[in-house]
């Protein structure tokens, strides 16, 4: 399977900018600058990149919304709030290939015809604010970043933001919110970010894992890039498996690749004999799947919708058989109670409710009333939200109290 | 001008109007929380969610523009259903406080909870979310962070309509509260709107806090006279009593805002002892009461004998830049009209004549009188007086033998007021007779040779013309006490003991001639003094 991202992330001490160098890093920026800028957004289009945050959305037609000659400046913002349970696939990035990302917000920026541009960065991750600045630094010393990229009529600033702690952030409107100094409040759409975002301004919000995925295509072309993976899902994805298996860290495999050769493959399976129970494929946010449900199911974005999942930011929760869904749903729940900005009516008292129930259940003080009332502050809470963080619990607490049902009604008291 | 459908009534919608808006306009209430008409657009509620054709997802009404043939519907039962839930949210962590509530009977929770909710609460109470309740934040306002519905109206009115930012969130998820930065008191001259548009009883009044359950009060529609901007008002009494005082939503005056001294304004009413009786100073120079009857023979008589003697340029009418169009109409024919007198004025302070001068940015003038527009179009102010100075020195120099003049206190109170009364009091010193009408008792009251008891505002209805020349229809709230009268009633009188005709049974009486004979008025009806008020030109 081919490494567009993760070739040179497991040798140690690659993210100095000579070491990438050596390998070739920003000669895909340099073949870019050379080019149309619409060539590179026409080319990019027909790579058929996909957005990796979560939403899938083609990062081509993305940036394509953006109207040029408004008089105001485009902004490109990288979304490195990565907050998603079962998520670590941008950290495994930021850490070990900072000048990848750089590379591929130099060529994004390019494209969009953006001199000014942010990495709003997770708070959580402050361990790695001093390294991302420091791989800027370099960035900016070596003629990357500044006046004049690599020596060309072309300007460009990256700046570094830290988040303060907040899931919603990684909503694009609130990331936007945030960076402007305000509390992190999505904002009603329309009007949409492409025409007015961070400043009133036309901007782009991308994901760590889909900027670095450019420099590639640029060096080895969009058709190479659409010769990877599926019809519709084009390229290859990373997944940050976690749970019980026997190895739990960061793959790269090509879209279309099958669910279960996944987890007892690169992930080396379920430890101690045990048996799958469940998987979540995409990140707390997608509805589980039972392990009969897993059956020739691909890791790609159509098969993962089929199946009544979402392939998602691909954080992959993995469960044998001694997990107690209940319980896993409860911290779920806690962790959308927790996160929900408070914004409007049905996330905030929804998640926080629903929290409360599950909880109480758990402790073995709820009723058998409890488990519909479930089912009920879900369908509340569904579609009448600002943006979906209610959403994103409402599809956990659906699938799990439908497909593990009896495990719920055990747990009422009698 | 889009035209669509809700409920399949057709609609006309201005151009950028939101289907909220053009429902509103249409006289259909869509449920809502965070909307307001005078604030920025929020969202945030989810209450006044519609179906809209051809959208996946039902859509707040307040957010989205209505489109030409759009086809909303606001009550399906997909749209109940869900405004059943945002209310059924809304109430879980809700304190059950109404017993203790000042907002019962005018809640917006009780209200939908009527129409859309009648729901059995689901969650135990031990469950429910606690936030810190009855926090002071200073002498108008008090914050009860639990019955909050975090609609944020109020932190957008103190962000957008006062420029302050006074207000806003703490914390995150269902343990949002709004408040000030370390509870700071709220030191902010219009910080009594947010009680107002606060829609559950997180923020209450603390001048009207546990005084009177709302469903006891009556509403009277009126014009506050704290000063020249007439903000049109409601004042809510109670046999007699003022509780309160609300603005009413005059979108040409102050759209929904109110200033915390006129809100308060009314208090100044209650303070102080009034004047019950007519009274009239004897040889002995002690005031006794009369009757009415005998003291307005005896003025007009008096009045009479001295402009036989010097003339009816020895007479003064100096009226009030408080008093209303038709107490001012009638007080110029009788003086006027009657007697001949040529000298009017009304300013007591220099301000007097700054009518359209503003005191701040929203809706505060320095002329804290309601009707000095109303005194100038009447022709009340004299050119060779130039105000209470001129007037005193005519007095001094025995120009000016007679006065009748109108004082009322001013409901919003100065540094000031106290030199002007000074100056009153000595116009009064010099007259060598005076017919004083007065609300309020006051030690110079005893200079004066006459002291008529009158209406004090909210007890006379009238009309006042503002800072814009729009005149406006103040009602009559409350009797006022003893003999006292309103001053349009006065002055029929006084016509009356000097046989002229007097037909006026009413002040929209009064109203209908002063439109018949004063240039300024002419072909205004009394409909048109009703919200929003008319404008007079030149």
């Amino acid at each position: 399977m081919t490494k567009i991202l993760l070739a040179n992330a497991d040798k140690p001490g690659q993210n100095t900018i000579a070491k990438y160098r050596e390998r070739g890093g920003y000669k895909a920026l340099e073949k870019a600058l050379g080019m149309e800028s619409s060539a590179v957004i026409d080319e990019v289009k027909a790579s058929g990149l996909r957005g990796r945050g979560g939403a899938g959305f083609p990062t081509g037609m993305k940036w394509s919304f953006v109207p040029r000659n408004t008089g105001k400046p485009t902004y490109l913002l990288c979304n490195a709030d990565e907050s998603e349970p079962g998520t670590f696939k941008d950290r495994f990035l930021l850490e070990r290939e900072p000048h990848l990302l750089i590379e591929g917000m130099a060529i994004a920026a390019y494209a969009l015809g953006c001199h000014l541009s942010y990495i709003y960065m997770r708070g959580e991750f402050g361990f790695l604010e001093q390294p991302m600045e420091a791989a800027l630094e370099e960035a900016y010393k070596a003629g990357i970043l500044g006046a004049s990229v690599l020596g060309r009529d072309f300007a460009l600033d990256i700046h570094l933001h830290m988040g303060a702690g907040a899931y919603i952030c990684g909503e694009e409107t609130s990331l936007i919110e945030s960076l402007e100094g305000y509390r992190g409040y999505p904002r009603i759409k329309p009007p949409f970010p492409a025409t007015h975002g961070f400043l009133a301004s036309p901007t782009v919000v991308n994901n760590v894992e889909t900027l670095a995925a450019l420099p590639w295509i640029i060096t080895n072309g969009a058709q190479a890039h659409a010769a990877i993976g599926t019809e519709k899902s084009k390229g290859t994805k990373l997944f940050s498996v976690s749970g019980h298996v026997s190895k739990p860290g960061v793959y790269e495999v090509d879209l279309g690749y099958p669910l279960l050769d996944f987890i007892n493959n690169e992930a080396g399976g379920i430890p101690n004999g045990r048996a799958l129970k469940a998987v979540i494929p995409g990140g707390s946010s997608v509805p589980v799947l039972r392990a009969e449900e897993c059956q020739g199911v691909l890791l790609d974005y159509e098969s993962l919708l089929k199946a009544g999942s979402m392939l998602g930011s691909g954080g992959m929760i993995v469960l044998d058989d001694t997990a107690k869904m209940p319980e896993v749903l409860s911290v779920i729940a806690d962790f959308y109670a927790h996160e929900s900005c408070g914004q409007c009516t049905p996330c905030r008292e929804g998640t926080g409710w629903a929290s409360k129930v599950l909880r109480n259940l758990v402790a073995g003080e709820g009723t058998k009333a409890d488990v519909d009332r479930l089912l009920k502050i879900a369908d509340m809470m569904e579609g009448k939200t600002i943006c979906p963080l209610a959403d994103a619990d409402v599809m956990p607490i659906r699938s799990f109290v439908t497909k593990f049902r009896s495990e719920f009604e055990a747990l009422a008291a009698s | 001008m889009p035209k669509f459908t809700l409920n399949d009534q057709p609609i006309e919608a201005n151009d950028g109007q939101t289907i909220i808006q053009a429902a509103q306009d249409a006289g259909i209430d869509i449920p809502h929380y965070c909307y307001h008409p005078d604030l920025p657009i929020d969202g945030n509620c989810r209450m006044c969610l519609v179906e809209v054709e051809k959208m996946p997802k039902l859509t707040p009404s307040c957010t989205t523009m209505a489109t030409e043939g759009m086809v909303v519907r606001s009550s399906s039962e997909r749209v109940k259903e869900a405004v059943r839930g945002v209310l059924e949210f809304l109430l879980i962590n809700h304190p059950v406080d109404c017993p203790v509530c000042d907002q019962a009977g005018e809640c917006r929770l009780q209200d939908y909870y009527m129409v859309y909710g009648l729901h059995t609460s689901e969650i135990p109470l031990e469950m429910k979310v606690r936030k810190r309740k009855a926090i002071d934040l200073g002498p108008m306002v008090v914050l009860d962070q639990e019955r909050c519905v975090l609609c944020s109206r109020c932190i957008r009115f103190f962000e957008h309509v006062t420029d302050t930012g006074e207000m806003q969130f703490f914390g995150r998820g269902d343990h949002v509260a709004i408040g000030t930065f370390e509870d700071k008191p709220l030191d902010n001259p219009y910080s009594g709107n947010v009680v107002d548009i606060c829609p559950v009883g997180a923020l209450t009044s603390r001048d009207f806090r546990f005084k009177c359950r709302v469903w006891f009060l009556h509403s009277t529609d009126s014009v506050c006279a704290g000063c020249s901007t007439g903000c049109s008002v409601r004042i809510d009494h109670r046999d007699g009593t003022i509780f309160r005082l609300l603005p009413r939503r005059n979108v040409e005056v102050n759209q929904s805002w109110l200033c915390d001294e006129g809100r308060l304004s009314f208090h100044e009413l209650q303070t102080g002892e009034r004047v019950v009786r007519p009274m009239i100073k004897g040889r002995d120079g002690i005031q006794a009461p009369v009757t009415w009857e005998d003291a307005v023979r005896s003025i007009d008589s008096r009045l009479k004998e001295i402009r036989e003697a010097n003339g009816a340029g020895s007479i003064l009418g100096f009226g009030s830049p408080s008093a209303t169009n038709e107490a001012l109409y009638l007080f110029k024919r009788y003086l006027g009209g009657e007697l001949g007198a040529t000298h009017f004025d009304f300013r007591v302070d220099s301000e007097d004549t700054n009518v359209a001068e503003e005191e701040d940015q929203v809706l505060r003038h320095f002329d804290k009188h309601p009707n000095s527009m109303g005194a100038m179009k009447l022709g009340l102010m004299s050119a060779e007086l130039c105000g209470i100075e001129g007037a005193i020195k005519a007095a001094r120099e025995g120009r000016i033998k007679a006065g009748v003049v109108i004082y009322f206190n001013p409901l919003v109170r100065r540094r000031r007021d106290e030199e002007a009364e000074g100056r009153v009091l000595e116009l009064i010193d010099q007259l060598e007779y005076s017919v004083v009408l007065a609300t309020h008792r006051a030690e110079w009251h005893q200079s004066a040779s006459v002291v008529l008891p009158v209406a004090a505002w909210s007890e006379e209805e009238g009309t006042y013309t503002n800072f814009q020349g729009r005149v406006q229809l103040a009602g009559r709230a409350i009797e006022s006490g003893g003999d006292a009268l309103p001053v349009w009633e006065v002055f029929a009188m006084l016509l009356h003991a000097a046989g002229a005709e007097s037909p006026w049974m009413a002040s929209d009486d009064v109203f209908s001639t002063m439109t018949e004979t004063e240039a300024a008025y002419r072909g205004l009806t009394i409909e048109q003094t009703r919200l929003p008020g008319a404008v007079v030109v030149e």
